[in-house]
C-alpha cells in the first residue's frame, strides 16, 4: 500500500467496480474475449523451489497463486509494458547507463516470471524504439548485445517454462546475428503455449502503420482487394500485433512518471487503460505490478460505449 | 479451522475447509479494495483543497505557466461527459481562461460535433479549426480561440482513407514502381483528405477511463496524457495543476 503514495497515477476518479462484475459481459469492439479459466494453460514454473503446476494444479493451489487484492477472472489478457527509466536510475546511483540496463533485464526476468504464475496471456514490452537510434552509439551497441546475450540466456527458459517468443518492429537495422538469433528463437518457441512474449524492437507505432498500409499495397497490387474495399479492419488484419491472439493489449504500464506513449502501439490503444507509475524500470517489482493490476481490476472499461 | 480439519469424514472436511479459505478470499479482497478506495477519498480531498488554494490565488501557479509550451490541447471525453454541454462549456472558459487557445475536444460518439454550435456561440471570438486555417491565421496567433470537433471517425477510418487516397493514385499511375507509403506520405495523404490537423501536446483526458478512447492514433505520438477524473468534478485548480506540470516535463523524445 506505501507503494500508492509514491504513484504518479493519473487523477484516480473511477469507484472501485463491482467486485462481483462479470468480465465477460465486456465486448471488445476488435476481438472475442476468451474465458480465461477455461482457455487458459498455466505454464510449469519453478519460483523460490515451490512449483505451480499447470492444467493438473488444485483450485487451492490456483487460487493461492494469486496475490490478495486481484481476482483472477478480472486480469487483463495483455499486458504492455513501456520499460522506461533505466538510465535515470542508473544515474541515480552514480553508475553507468550499462547498469541501468542491466537492472532493467532483471526486472524483465520478474515480470515475465509473474505474468506466467498469474495466467496472463500475453506481455508486450517495449524494448527498443525506432526513435532510439539516435542514441550514442556505444550504446546502442551495449543494448543490441544486451538483447543477444539476453535472448541466448533465455532461450532454455523459454522452452522450459513453454513461452512463446515473438519480436516485432523493423529488423533490417538490427545486427545480422541479432536477426539470426530472434529467427531462430521465434521458430522454435512458435508452438509453445503459455505465456506469449512479445519483444518490440526498433518498434514504431507509426511505423507498424505504414507496413501496415504496405502489406495492403502489395495485396491492391496482386489484385486481392481493390483500393475502395480498404477500411479499418483491412489495417487492423496487418499489423504487427496481429501475432498475438489478444492482439490489443488491455493494461499499458509505463514507469519513470512519465504520462506518454512514445510512439507505442498508438493504434491499439485506443481502449488500453493507461497506468503510469514513478518507479523507474530496474525498480519495478511484484509489488508495483500488483498495484497496477489492482488499478486495472477497479476501472470501469466501456470500451467508448454507454454504461 | 483446527475443528473443521478434525471432522470425521475426510470429505466434507475438505469441502467446508474449501468454502471458507474462499470466503476469506473474498473478505480481503473487499478489505484491499475498501482501503483502495479510502486512499482515492483522501486523493480527492486534497486535490479540492489543492484545486481551492490554487483557484483563489493562494497558491502562485497559475501565475506562472508558460501557456506557449501548450500549442495544442486535446480534450478527450467520455461520450456520456460529452452530453454535458454546460460543464464542457465550463472547462472551455476555464481552458480559455489559463490563456490556451488551440483546442481539440474529442469524443467516440460525435457527440461534442452535434453540440458545436451551442458551444460556439459560447465564445464570441472561437473559429473552428479548419476555418482560422482558411483565413491564414496562425496556431500561435494569440486570437482567435480555435475549437476542433473530432470522433472515432476522424482516427482509424481517417488513416484508412489516406490509405486509400494513396493507393488510388498508385493504382491510378502506371508508371511508379515503389509505392509512395512513408510516415510523410501518410501525413500528406492526410491532410489531402481533410485529416492532417496538428498533434496535441497534451491530452486531458476526462470520464471513468483512463484511456484515450480512439483519439486519432496518428496524432499523439509524443502527447502527454493525463486523466483527469469526471468532467463533472471538473476543478480550474485541478486544470491548472496538470498544464503547470506539463510545462515542467522534458522531453527527450527518444534520445
Amino acid at each position: 500500500m506505501l507503494s500508492l503514495f509514491a504513484h504518479l497515477s493519473l487523477t484516480p476518479s473511477s469507484r472501485p467496480d463491482n467486485p462481483t462484475h462479470n468480465p465477460k459481459l465486456h465486448s471488445n469492439p476488435t476481438h472475442l474475449r476468451k474465458d480465461p479459466i477455461l482457455t487458459r494453460q498455466q505454464n510449469e514454473f519453478d519460483l523460490a523451489g515451490k512449483n505451480y503446476s499447470g492444467a493438473g494444479a488444485s483450485p487451492e493451489e490456483e487460487r493461492s497463486s494469486i496475490p490478495d487484492g486481484l481476482r483472477r477472472e478480472l486480469m487483463p489478457e495483455h499486458v504492455a509494458v513501456i520499460m522506461d527509466g533505466n538510465r535515470r536510475w542508473a544515474r541515480m546511483r552514480g553508475l553507468p547507463s550499462g547498469s541501468g540496463y542491466e537492472a532493467g533485464i532483471r526486472a524483465f526476468r520478474v515480470l515475465v516470471e509473474l505474468c506466467c504464475k498469474w495466467g496472463i496471456r500475453v506481455l508486450t514490452v517495449f524494448a527498443f524504439s525506432s526513435d532510439n537510434w539516435v542514441r550514442p552509439k556505444m550504446e546502442v551497441d551495449f543494448l543490441m548485445n544486451l538483447f543477444e546475450k539476453g535472448i541466448k540466456a533465455e532461450l532454455d527458459n523459454f522452452m522450459r517454462e513453454d513461452i512463446k517468443v515473438s519480436i516485432i518492429g523493423d529488423p533490417s537495422k538490427l545486427p545480422t546475428s541479432l536477426q539470426r538469433l530472434i529467427a531462430r528463437v521465434e521458430k522454435n518457441t512458435k508452438h509453445n503455449t503459455g505465456l506469449h512474449l512479445v519483444v518490440a524492437v526498433n518498434y514504431s507505432g507509426k511505423y507498424d502503420i505504414v507496413q501496415a498500409c504496405q502489406s495492403i499495397a502489395q495485396k491492391v497490387k496482386d489484385g486481392l482487394i481493390e483500393p475502395e474495399e480498404i477500411n479499418e479492419s483491412s489495417i487492423e488484419q496487418e499489423l504487427e500485433t496481429n501475432c498475438a491472439e489478444y492482439p490489443y493489449p488491455d493494461l499499458l504500464i509505463r514507469t519513470s512518471g512519465e504520462l506518454r506513449v512514445s510512439n507505442f502501439f498508438l493504434w491499439q490503444l485506443a481502449y488500453t487503460e493507461l497506468f503510469f507509475s514513478k518507479s523507474h524500470w530496474p525498480d519495478f517489482g511484484e509489488a508495483d505490478f500488483v498495484e497496477a493490476l489492482v488499478s486495472f481490476q477497479q476501472r470501469q472499461r466501456r470500451y467508448g460505449g454507454y454504461k | 479451522m483446527n475443528w473443521l480439519t478434525s471432522i470425521q469424514d475426510p470429505i466434507i472436511g475438505k469441502d467446508l475447509y474449501s468454502k471458507y479459505y474462499y470466503l476469506w478470499l473474498i473478505v480481503i479482497w473487499h478489505v484491499v479494495h475498501f482501503i483502495i478506495s479510502i486512499w482515492y477519498c483522501a486523493l480527492r480531498l486534497a486535490e479540492t483543497v489543492e484545486s481551492y488554494l490554487i483557484s483563489s490565488g493562494l497558491l502562485m501557479w497559475n501565475k506562472t505557466i508558460d501557456t506557449s509550451r501548450v500549442q495544442y490541447l486535446a480534450i478527450v471525453l467520455d461520450s456520456e461527459e460529452a452530453c454535458r454541454t454546460s460543464e464542457v462549456i465550463k472547462l472551455l472558459q476555464c481552458i480559455e481562461r489559463i490563456g490556451l487557445r488551440n483546442i481539440c475536444l474529442y469524443d467516440r460518439e460525435g457527440v461534442l460535433k452535434k453540440s458545436k454550435d451551442i458551444i460556439m456561440e459560447k465564445f464570441s471570438r472561437a473559429k473552428l479549426f479548419e476555418e482560422a486555417c482558411t483565413t491564414a491565421t496562425t496556431l500561435l496567433d494569440k486570437e482567435p480561440f480555435t475549437l476542433e470537433f473530432v470522433s472515432f471517425s476522424d482516427g482509424k477510418e481517417a488513416i484508412a482513407q489516406a490509405a486509400n487516397y494513396i493507393f488510388t493514385n498508385y493504382h491510378k499511375s502506371r508508371y511508379q514502381k515503389d509505392l509512395p507509403c512513408t510516415e510523410s506520405h501518410i501525413d500528406e495523404a492526410l491532410k489531402a483528405t481533410g485529416y492532417g490537423q496538428p498533434y496535441p501536446d497534451l491530452m486531458l483526458i476526462y470520464g471513468p477511463s483512463r484511456c484515450n478512447l480512439g483519439f486519432p492514433a496518428w496524432r499523439i505520438r509524443y502527447t502527454e496524457m493525463v486523466h483527469m477524473g469526471p468532467l463533472k468534478s471538473m476543478k480550474y485548480g485541478s486544470l491548472i495543476k496538470a498544464i503547470h506540470r506539463f510545462t515542467m516535463v522534458y522531453q527527450n523524445y527518444g534520445k
